[in-house]
């Protein structure tokens, strides 16, 4: 490594050696391409090799932010000794900031400095360099006049003047890539992931029939898995490639907790930062809780609703198999080493801006791939609902976690395109330059947070509305009663699916949109409460009058009514504008969408995975390791993200690689407790991370030597729990008679079942169902 | 040190204290009901909605509860939308006539200065403001005082400790500020911690952003970037300093 810096610093030596002996012959006064080719409005013509510039104080490489003298001056030419006027210089510096320490030099902008006319009698100046924040490579072009300070000619006297040039590069801290580079260390742990998931898959291969553990047999196995259209094998693949990446981005979120527990830390730069979160919220959003949810959507919906599998298998595989491709995209510009560094939102006009990294190029093209494949997925679900619930089920009659499901492809088929339209935008805008976000060629910055919110705001219910549906499910069956209001759960459901819609301005409060529309906002943000309130109580009041059996996903729905009950009342701060004003972009609202995210939605997902696993893998999991994984994650996840509230009201900003507090030498950012409470959130963090390998301990367990289950070991009465654990591989149910078959849904209160209400009969129209067709026969 | 303004101290109080009521019922329920409505294994439970799989339950509902928890939390959100309404309206006056009167006319000879005073929802009121500009741009702020002299407004740049070298925005303690903000690149916000605000600046748009400074503001806060904007933008930051 030393040789290697030796090697740049003796090139650079030369280089520099070079550039003073060569005047270069294409810089003229009147350059036209920019100052650091033209230099000052130099005397004389012609550049002049008796003059020899030169620049002094430049380190090899800069440290981060500091400040360096610098001398630049001159030798030769026909300056002398008692003239009037000596010389001058110009310097241009194409990163960091100029700054001048006296009169005799002067700042034209913060990449240029110049002599002032009380600097004319000299020939040495000395100005200041602040270098860049992040790593970058710096030009320095200086531009030297060496003057007779005679006065003939009107320009102010400058025949027989001769000027000159010179350059220095220099580069960022090369440290950086000595240390341990994150990315590498990212990377590395992903690779080790990926090797610990293939062999876990290959054990578990090996101990479903040891004798059969040959490549001859492995291979089949695979194809199968690769090729199938089985709902149920690809709602395995979506969950395996969801906890996956669920792991993924608890790396990221691990890496950046290590950056954030001290302040001033910098394990990260501020590059890597931004990427690490944009990665982490990315990753965590649309390749984990997106395929987990069609995971569980892809093994239950057909099971609850008494079908054999979805109404479009190869469209079903597509859609999935588009998804790691998709994450090979969004990857690849990381492991370029210029990941996207925009945020999960992307917002314009940075995302086509020339400072975003080219990895954000990538990382549109394979959100564009997650919102094609979101759009085909939704499509079959809502075809699967509307033709293949089994006879006798309306769509009243439809298990909760079904309607969550529709609710949330509902939502999303709508608000999805909106983001493609963004997405397809941005890719253009950064690929081929059309100017959809360019302001100088009269785009609108405020087009895309409209596109993306529009879509972004309903897609933070669609993730967690699915988790609603679970805990329905789970709250019921585990306290032996229906869900209480099961109609106003659907219309809470409903509800919060077309709230959704209206209410993204909440995300631009402070975005320069206009008071009356902001306002409208307030008052329908503040409406999402309703549904969501309505929903609370009914499950709380579905406990009334049960006898609640613990198990351990009736601990994780109980957990998650906890966790997102404090996520939807800290949510009910921010329509308050006077309050958002200070709490927008801050910790608090980190603390509150992990509150939603995690506590709500991958709680609920925790729950549904316990709950549901007997029934797709027939085998029982560990209610020792479960109640243990609960209470471990439950702790932990609130000491890690509670404080954060506190941090954001103190003024913790959200996306900032680092933050400084106050001590009694320098004023900071925030005060010194801060420093103590990131250190516990870290810890915490770390805590939480692991506690929930537990689970993937429990699973692993429960594969290899769990106890068989029964077809319906929680009570529950819906459909799937009319077959076995697991179902068989072409999935039908056991009926009444002994045979397999479809069954048909009886409904314990008679005489509602037969009156098909004002909007299934609208439904009913709609759709050309077999029945009618044979209905129409008759 | 305490970053909370007055008025978003009362805002919050008033938060705080329906977010515990809230949080007892829920949670006091919760609570409840998972130890009063219990059975160790499930066995020999009276099934009394018939639970049978394969069948749709007997429907558990009570209207009149059912109309309650919709009503009641509407009327709270009624409620809470009511009582963030005048402190929004002063965040978000308007520059003609609103509660911090007209541009101060510098030539009337009543002309005192803004002389702003704060109610007891921490609201502050003004006799008129200054204006001021503004700019953000990767990765600094600028600051222009445009005509005011300079015990209105100074800039300036300080060294700091650990932000380095840093802007400086001084302004006078008992006058009101309108910043009329740009951007010359992307999307910045700045946020002044010790007065609860921020806006973002948006390029190619005027936006604006009002920065009354009361008498017991702090003399040294700080001034960071919320909108991210890029590789420098967590150091993006400014002083903002009230002198008498
Ligand atoms: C291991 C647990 C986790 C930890 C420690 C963690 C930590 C963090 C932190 C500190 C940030 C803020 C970064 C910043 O603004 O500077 C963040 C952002 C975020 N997290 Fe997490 N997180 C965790 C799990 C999750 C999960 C499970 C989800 C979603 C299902 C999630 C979604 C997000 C999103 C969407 C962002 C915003 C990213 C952005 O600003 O663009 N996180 N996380
Ligand atoms: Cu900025
Ligand atoms: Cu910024």
């Amino acid at each position: 490594m030393l040789k290697a810096r030796s090697k740049v610093a003796i090139m650079t030596l030369v280089a520099i050696a070079a550039m003073l002996a060569l005047p270069s012959a294409q810089s003229r006064p009147e350059g036209v391409s920019g100052v650091q080719e033209s230099g000052c409005m130099c005397h004389g013509n012609l550049p002049s090799d008796s003059v020899v510039a030169s620049i002094d104080g430049l380190p090899q490489s800069y440290n981060y932010s500091e400040e360096y003298e610098i001398t630049v001056s001159f030798q030769g030419g026909p300056t002398q000794e008692g003239n009037v006027n000596q010389g001058g210089f110009h310097l241009w510096a194409s990163e960091g900031t100029l700054s001048v320490n006296d009169a005799t030099a002067q700042v034209f902008n913060q990449n240029e400095v110049g002599h002032t006319d009380a600097g004319n009698d000299q020939v040495s100046w000395t100005v200041t360099w602040t270098a860049p924040a992040t790593d970058k490579n710096v030009d320095f072009v200086l531009h030297v006049n060496s003057v007779n300070g005679n006065e003939d000619g009107a320009a102010g006297g400058s025949t027989g003047d001769m000027w000159s040039k010179a350059t220095v590069s220099l580069g960022g801290p090369i440290e950086v890539l000595e240390a341990a580079d994150p990315f590498v260390v990212l990377g590395v742990l992903i690779i080790v992931s990926a090797s610990l998931l293939a062999i876990t898959l290959a054990y578990v291969f090996y101990r479903r029939d040891p004798d059969a553990f040959d490549w001859d047999n492995f291979a089949p196995w695979l194809a199968d898995w690769m090729t199938s259209t089985d709902h149920k094998k690809i709602g395995t693949l979506y969950f395996v490639a969801g906890l996956f990446f669920l792991g993924v981005g608890g790396i990221m979120a691990m890496i950046i907790r290590i950056q954030l527990a001290v302040p001033g830390n910098d394990f990260l730069t501020q590059e890597q930062y931004n990427q690490f979160f944009t990665l982490h919220g990315t990753t965590m959003i649309f390749l984990a809780a997106m395929p987990m949810i069609n995971g569980f959507a892809n093994w239950m919906i057909p099971l609850q609703l008494g079908a054999a599998d979805l109404a479009l298998p190869r469209i079903n595989a597509m859609s999935f198999w588009l998804q790691p491709f998709a994450a090979l995209l969004i990857f690849t510009g990381v492991f370029s080493g210029h990941g996207a560094d925009t945020g999960w939102t992307g917002y314009a006009p940075y995302v086509v801006s020339e400072g975003a990294h080219h990895g954000t190029t990538m990382w549109a093209a394979g959100q564009i791939m997650l919102v094609a494949s979101s759009t085909l997925t939704g499509i079959n679900f809502l075809t699967t609902m509307a033709v293949m619930r089994a006879p006798g089920m309306g769509w009243m009659q439809m298990p909760l976690f079904s309607w969550s499901i529709l609710v949330a492809n509902v939502m999303l088929f709508l608000s999805i395109p909106a983001f493609g339209v963004g997405l397809i935008q941005v890719y253009l805008d950064r690929v081929v330059g059309t100017a959809f976000y360019d302001i100088a060629a009269g785009g609108d910055p405020l087009l895309w947070s409209h596109l993306f919110w529009y879509f972004g705001h309903p897609e933070v219910y669609v993730v967690v509305v699915p988790s609603f549906g679970i805990i329905s499910e789970v709250i019921a069956t585990s306290s032996r009663r229906s869900v209480f209001g099961y109609r106003s759960m659907v219309y809470a459901m409903a509800g919060i699916g077309i709230v959704a819609f209206i209410v993204y301005g909440h995300h631009m409060f402070t975005s320069g949109m206009s008071p009356t529309l902001r306002f409208v906002t307030m008052l329908t943000t503040m409406l999402v409460a309703v549904p969501t309130g309505i929903k609370v109580f009914n499950w709380l009041m579905t406990m009334h009058g049960g006898s609640l059996v613990y198990r351990t996903h009736t601990l994780w729905a109980l957990g998650f009514l906890v966790t997102f009950t404090l996520g939807g009342i800290s949510g009910m701060f921010f329509p308050s504008i006077a309050m958002d004003t200070h709490l927008h972009e801050s910790y608090f609202v980190v603390a509150h969408f992990h509150y939603v995210l995690v506590g709500g939605t991958v709680f609920g997902f925790f729950s549904g995975i316990y709950y549901w696993w007997p029934k797709a893998t027939g085998k029982m999991l560990s209610e020792k390791l479960g109640v243990l994984h609960f209470l471990t994650a439950f702790v932990s996840y609130n000491a890690l993200f509670w404080p954060m509230h506190r941090l954001g009201v103190w003024g913790m900003t959200r996306r900032h690689h680092t933050y400084f507090v106050t001590t009694e030498e320098a004023l900071g950012s925030l005060p010194m407790e801060a420093a103590g409470w990131n250190m516990f959130i870290t810890v915490s963090g770390f805590l939480f991370f692991f506690s929930n390998f537990i689970m993937v301990f429990n699973m692993i367990a429960s594969s290899i030597r769990g106890e068989d289950a029964p077809d319906d070991p929680w009570g529950g009465w819906s459909f799937e729990w009319m077959t076995s654990s697991p179902p068989p591989a072409h999935t039908l149910y056991k009926l009444d008679d002994g045979s397999w078959g479809i069954p048909t849904l009886r409904d314990a209160n008679e005489h509602i079942a037969n009156e098909p209400g004002w909007l299934s009969t609208w439904f009913g129209k709609l759709l050309v169902s077999d029945d009618d067709t044979e209905e129409a026969a008759h | 040190m305490s970053v909370m303004t007055p008025i978003f101290e009362g805002l919050w109080d008033h938060y705080i204290l329906w977010s515990v009521i809230v949080g007892a019922i829920a949670f006091g329920w919760l609570y409840h009901h998972s130890f009063w409505f219990t059975s160790k294994d499930g066995e020999k439970v009276p099934n009394v909605d018939g639970l049978e799989v394969g069948v749709f339950p007997k429907h558990n509902d009570d209207m009149r509860l059912e109309v309650a928890w919709t009503i009641l939390p509407f009327l709270l959100i009624v409620w809470l939308t009511y009582y963030s309404w005048e402190p929004l309206d002063a965040m978000w006056t308007s520059a003609d006539g609103g509660v911090h009167g007209y541009e101060c006319d510098y030539d009337d000879p009543k002309y005192t200065g803004s002389n702003n005073s704060m109610n007891s929802l921490g609201i502050i009121k003004s006799d008129c403001y200054h204006v001021i500009e503004i700019t953000g741009q990767q990765w600094f702020w600028s600051f222009d005082c445009l005509e005011l002299n300079e015990s209105l407004c100074d800039t300036g740049t300080e060294t700091m400790e650990v932000y380095g070298s840093v802007p400086v925005l001084s302004l006078k303690k008992g006058e009101t500020y309108l910043a009329v903000m740009d951007s010359i690149d992307v999307t910045h916000a700045p946020w002044f911690q010790h007065l609860g605000t921020k806006e973002d600046t948006v390029p190619g748009m005027e936006t604006t952003l009002w920065l009354p400074i009361s008498d017991d503001m702090t003399e040294e806060s700080m001034v960071l970037c919320a909108e991210y904007c890029g590789d420098a933008h967590s150091i993006m930051a400014a002083k903002l300093v009230a002198h008498n």
